[in-house]
């Protein structure tokens, strides 16, 4: 507590044995490096391997205690973020059988009790999510794991280092969404288990999961040292971590709930802590004049207006829509929000792997869009009626207000007349499992409902599918034709990465060139960090690598 | 203030009978309190606020323009500043009146209704009814206010009518346990057991002699009650359970300017001086009011 | 004596029951789906329906109700849904933390109430009295979180003399009556004191004035008794409401800290009410307002009797 110190040696006539004590904590507190992380969580996701909250939950909980089999890059700042091995050194699908994979495990890992990885710990740990009937299932972790794995239903072990994995329909997605799965010690929690005092099975297996949470063990480069409910999570290095390019130079690391923006920034000017996620963007300049460092980077995040294709609707157009995503001055708008945003050309940014140069380039040009609206019928006598449901607030959401009436004002100039519903997010949110025909849409022809786009399931095909018409999921538009099916069963049904990620950037280029959205931006995922936080590398990712960095 | 003070209501002396002259005698007494008759002129202006306020504010408080966030006090164009959407402070304070004010009162004004109404059926009609309603209302009294307005709320979700319903609830057993109390005093009067014997009907005898008496001293106590429900509501909203953006409500405007208390600290603390400015008038006014009227509590 | 004590208690029975159930229908009756926080938007309706009923969510409302009071009889509040930790453990602590807040909050209002309501008693109608009333009725009529705001921007945000947010440098469990510590439980005691301050200010401001009016004072003064026998005698009869009034504040301090834990991140219950609402966390929910207005009714219930005790005149209507 540095910066405390003006202040102690104030009173520190009043309350010296006070001063004493801290005196006696800060050489000790000197010795170690320690770094002291704000998240934006008003709880500590959960630690026992399948966190909540979210995408910060894998990034606080998740990467640095745990391991899954494939995991994301995030090893490089100015290029794409891609699946690499982890747990698993390699995998293939069944020549004949598609919808079996064996994948072969990375040998020698340890997990933090001591107990060694290997086959049985893949198997139990997809039971523990999949399998009713075993002991350490749990209910809790249920949802937010088997939603992003809709398809793998079994795990049986080969050989103590090859697993086999099945999945209800033949599926290439399959490693992408086992990054999601993290490998908890089933020989910890059978410690736990055991030490339950409850009477019934099912009750013993929630208290050990319970005693689990407040002591995990994985096979990450942090292992758990301190948990205070809602308050505080202490992880300090695992000197034998696997990989030796990520064992941690840092001693520990401190995460602290902090829902408040205001309160962050307070805590990081004020010493409290050294890294706080998302500052608010009136506090930027404050924060960096002290020192600090803001970093930022696009991230698979796409702010979009999501337009419809049910009957009536103004977007049926293709030149429309063409025009809308001509006349949005996207620089500007970068500009108004202090450069915290990417500029998109696509759901995914031009050198991912699924780009595949679509013909239509997403620009500002006034010029293009007033002359296809015109060609569409409209003038600025006669501008074209359009309205769309956004949020005033809401995760993911950047600052929507200020960034719906921007581009209101762009369009303006190609003739669009913009018409905002403004509702509550979990209404907006909801409203999209419903659809555009759906009453709750209450007559809008486009939603502004952001979204990530790491997964291809989540970031293409839920809004280009014929089968993921509402209220399956969230094709919001009903947009959708037997070409951009043919793609997804191509893309799905493409087992060798490079194929299939052939096929998913065909898909791209095809809903880049369809335009059934108007894209308007991307997060960048800001954080402010002390000066004294060094090697840090934010990735183009919702993730970033704590063990890599270090300390001054 | 009972509902924050923790003291219940107390027996409500009633004044019986009263003269036709009463109300000239209170409003005699009302004006030569000094103090009481600034608080009331503060609460009339900021009603005619509340109402004419959209009218005459000197911006749009709605429209927000990125290049102005957070200007200073004192800014060209902006006298209180803009805020954290570069909306004008002062447009969006005057505006807020109108909804600020609506979630004070309201509450109060239904809880006063439909509090006075249990607590005189109950009072009037004793026995069974009066048991069973009364320990009905004794349950949601045993809440710390709150504590019930933020479940209540927190449950149905955000909005303003769930806020409303909210605070009326959370009203209503205070408010009718004061004219339940009065309600048995008075029916325990010669007058009314003279109006009874002369075969006069109930629904005559609460029309005629019990309202007269007791609405005097629930209304003295309701209006004790707004600088309560003005402090909630706008904390209800404060906590994001109540009007919702872009609305401009002055717990709400706290709320979303609380990122800026780094940057324009003064700013962020305007909406809050309203707030003040509101509540300790109804509450000297009530006072004042509670004097004149010689209602003790 | 001991059967108006008995009375009394078996009296607040029938309310606490009343009260579990209000606390459970209040949660249950709301709309809104009860897994939200475990289950992503994205999550098919198979998944969802699965979950329903591994939860218990499929059982009829009185089942529910009945299982949950039993298990609270026992002291399990069941299992937070977001976290999956016990929820009676977490509100426990929770307790601990806020009823540490409000004792300190209350004492700071209690000391500056009675002083300022005795000095405005004891000098009825003078200048002074004038003042100490309005401070008493500027305490109950400021928005105590906006107090709060305005401390931490004064304090924290432009001196940097005391932190802005939180319950200690490491945390709430490794709490000591030190400085490190103490400096965090200043501002939000501060600001949550101003309304018992205020309230007691104008009880006991009453309560003097009324006592220094009445004729055996007068008369004893008449006797030669000295300004400080008045003085003590003032204070026998004026502690007692004083007492219970400072009693029955501690209960709504505690019952009504939302918003300023909101305002200073303090892990107490209403940090705790925050997130259950937010994350539609009904076993957290009800289990926090359970506890909560569980204790607001005991500690009416003990004020009522220790009040009886001290003095027998005082009787509540």
């Amino acid at each position: 507590m540095p910066a405390r110190l003006p202040l102690t040696t104030r009173v520190s006539l009043v309350v010296s044995a006070a001063a004493l004590t801290l005196s006696l904590a800060v050489p000790a507190l000197a010795q170690e490096k320690v770094l002291r992380i704000a998240m934006t969580a008003a709880d500590i996701p959960r630690t026992l391997g399948q966190p909540d909250q979210g995408f910060e939950g894998n990034r606080f909980t998740g990467i640095p205690m745990y391991d899954a089999l494939t995991q994301w890059d995030l090893s490089k700042a100015d290029a794409p973020s891609v699946l690499i091995p982890g747990l698993a050194t390699s995998w293939a699908v069944d020549a004949k059988d598609k919808t079996k994979w064996t994948f072969k495990l990375r040998p020698g890992v340890k997990f933090h009790d001591g107990s060694a990885f290997n086959a049985d710990a893949v198997v139990w740990n997809v039971q523990k999510v999949l399998d009713k009937e075993a002991v350490q299932f749990d209910p809790s972790q249920v949802g937010v794991t088997a939603s992003r794995m809709p398809t793998l239903r079994t795990a049986r072990k080969i050989d103590d280092l090859t697993v086999e994995l099945t999945t209800s329909e033949p599926d290439s997605f399959l490693p992408i969404n086992l990054s999601n799965l993290f490998m908890a010690s089933p020989a910890h929690w059978q410690k736990k288990f055991d030490a339950a005092a409850s009477a019934t099975p099912a009750d013993k297996s929630k208290a050990a999961w319970t005693a689990f949470a407040a002591d995990a063990s994985g096979t990450g480069p942090f292992k758990m040292t301190r948990f205070v409910a809602r308050e505080r999570l202490e992880v300090a290095a695992n000197k034998a971590y696997w990989d030796p390019k990520r064992v941690p130079k840092i001693d520990k690391v401190v995460m602290l709930p902090m829902p408040e923006a205001s309160a962050r920034t307070a805590a990081l000017l004020s010493g409290q802590v050294d890294w706080i996620e998302a500052p608010s963007p009136d506090a930027m300049a404050e924060i960096k004049s002290r020192g600090n460092v803001i970093y930022s980077n696009p991230q698979p995040h796409v702010w979009p207006w999501q337009l419809s294709f049910a009957e009536g609707s103004p977007w049926l157009n293709k030149d429309v829509r063409y025009a809308a995503n001509l006349c949005v001055d996207r620089e500007s708008l970068s500009k108004l929000l202090g450069g915290m945003m990417g500029i998109p050309k696509g759901t995914v940014p031009p050198g991912h792997p699924w780009w595949g140069n679509p013909k239509f380039d997403i620009k500002y040009d006034p010029k293009a869009a007033q002359a296809l609206m015109g060609k569409a019928g409209f003038s600025a006598a006669k501008p074209l009626k359009v309205k769309v449901q956004i949020s005033a607030s809401g995760s993911g959401q950047m600052q929507p207000l200020p960034m719906n009436e921007f581009v209101q004002q762009s369009l303006k100039a190609c003739y669009f007349d913009v018409e905002f519903d403004v509702i509550e997010w979990n209404t907006l949110f909801t409203n999209w499992r419903k659809g555009a025909k759906d009453p709750s849409a209450n007559g809008a022809n486009a939603t502004n409902v952001s979204f990530a786009a790491m997964d291809p399931f989540f970031a293409m095909v839920r809004f280009v599918s014929t089968k993921t018409f509402p209220p399956v999921s969230n094709n919001w538009g009903y947009y959708g034709n037997e070409t951009v099916d043919k793609l997804i069963a191509d893309a799905r049904t493409s087992f060798d990465d490079k194929q299939r990620d052939a096929a998913l950037a065909k898909l791209h280029a095809y809903i880049v060139e369809d335009a059934p959205f108007v894209w308007i931006a991307h997060d960048v995922g800001p954080r402010a960090m002390s000066a004294k936080v060094k090697n840090v590398v934010q990735p183009k990712s919702w993730f970033i690598d704590i063990a890599t960095m270090t300390m001054q | 203030m009972a509902i924050l003070a923790g003291a219940p209501p107390a027996i409500v002396p009633v004044v019986f009978e009263r003269s036709p002259g009463y109300w000239a005698t209170v409003w005699r007494k009302l004006r030569r309190d000094k103090v009481a008759m600034a608080a009331g002129f503060v609460v009339l202006l900021l009603v005619l606020l509340a109402v004419f306020g959209s009218y005459i504010t000197p911006a749009d408080p709605f429209k927000a323009s990125m290049l102005s966030r957070l200007k200073p006090i004192g800014t060209a164009g902006y006298p209180l500043g803009s805020d954290e959407l570069g909306r004008d402070m002062l447009s969006r304070l005057m505006m807020g009146a109108r909804l600020s004010l609506f979630m004070g009162i309201t509450p109060v004004l239904a809880a006063f209704f439909l509090g006075s109404a249990i607590g005189i059926l109950a009072g009037y009609a004793g026995g069974a009814v009066n048991t069973a309603i009364m320990r009905t209302i004794d349950v949601f009294y045993a809440f710390p206010s709150v504590l019930l307005a933020i479940a209540l709320s927190g449950a149905l979700g955000a909005g303003i009518t769930n806020s409303l319903i909210s605070l009326t609830v959370v009203f209503i057993p205070l408010i009718a346990r004061v004219a339940e109390s009065a309600t048995v005093q008075v029916r325990g009067r010669e007058f009314v057991e003279a109006a009874r014997a002369s075969g006069a009907s109930a629904f005559t005898i609460v029309r005629v002699h019990v309202l007269g008496n007791v609405l005097g001293p629930i209304f003295v106590y309701s209006t004790s009650l707004i600088a309560v429900s003005m402090i909630l509501a706008s904390g209800l909203s404060f906590l994001g359970l109540g009007v919702k953006p872009p609305q401009p409500e002055w717990g709400l405007m706290l709320n979303t300017l609380r990122t800026a208390i780094y940057t324009q600290p003064w700013i962020a603390a305007l909406p809050g001086v309203m707030i003040f400015i509101t509540s300790i008038s109804f509450n000297v006014l009530s006072d004042g009011l509670r004097s004149a009227m010689d209602v003790k509590q | 004596m001991f059967a108006s004590l008995a009375r009394r208690i078996v009296y607040t029975l029938p309310i606490m029951a009343g009260v579990a159930l209000v606390c459970f229908l209040l949660v249950h009756l709301a709309p809104g789906d009860p897994l939200v926080s475990v289950l992503p938007p994205d999550a098919s309706e198979d998944l969802r329906q699965q979950l329903i009923k591994l939860y218990g969510f499929d059982r009829s409302l009185p089942e529910q109700f009945l299982s949950w009071v039993w298990r609270a009889l026992h002291g399990d509040l069941g299992t937070s849904i977001a976290s999956g930790r016990p929820v009676a453990a977490e509100v426990y602590k929770a307790v601990g933390n806020t009823l540490m807040l409000a004792a300190v909050a209350t004492l700071i209002g209690f000391f500056f109430g009675s002083l300022f309501g005795f000095v405005a008693g004891y000098f009825s109608g003078s200048w002074v009295d004038r003042v100490a009333s309005l401070l008493s009725i500027v305490g109950v009529s400021v928005p105590h979180y906006w107090l709060g705001m305005v401390l931490v921007i004064i304090f924290a945000a432009q001196l940097n003399w005391l932190p802005a947010t939180g319950a200690g440098p490491g945390g709430s469990t490794d709490w000591h009556w030190n400085w490190e510590h103490v400096q965090y439980l200043i501002l939000p005691a501060v600001a949550k004191s101003v309304v018992p301050m205020g309230i007691i200010a104008r009880t006991v401001r009453a309560l003097v004035a009324e006592m220094l009016a009445q004729e055996f004072v007068v008369g004893l003064r008449a006797k030669g008794l000295t300004d400080y026998g008045v003085f003590r005698h003032i204070v026998k009869n004026v502690a007692p409401t004083a007492l219970a009034v400072m009693g029955l504040q501690l209960g709504y301090l505690l019952g009504g800290s939302i918003l300023i834990e909101t305002v200073f991140a303090f892990p107490g219950t209403g940090f705790l009410l925050n997130s259950a609402i937010f994350q539609r966390d009904l076993p957290l929910l009800q289990g926090t307002i359970l506890v909560l207005a569980m204790f607001f009714v005991l500690l009416n219930l003990v004020v009522d009797l220790v009040q009886g005790t001290l003095d027998p005149r005082i009787s509540r209507a």
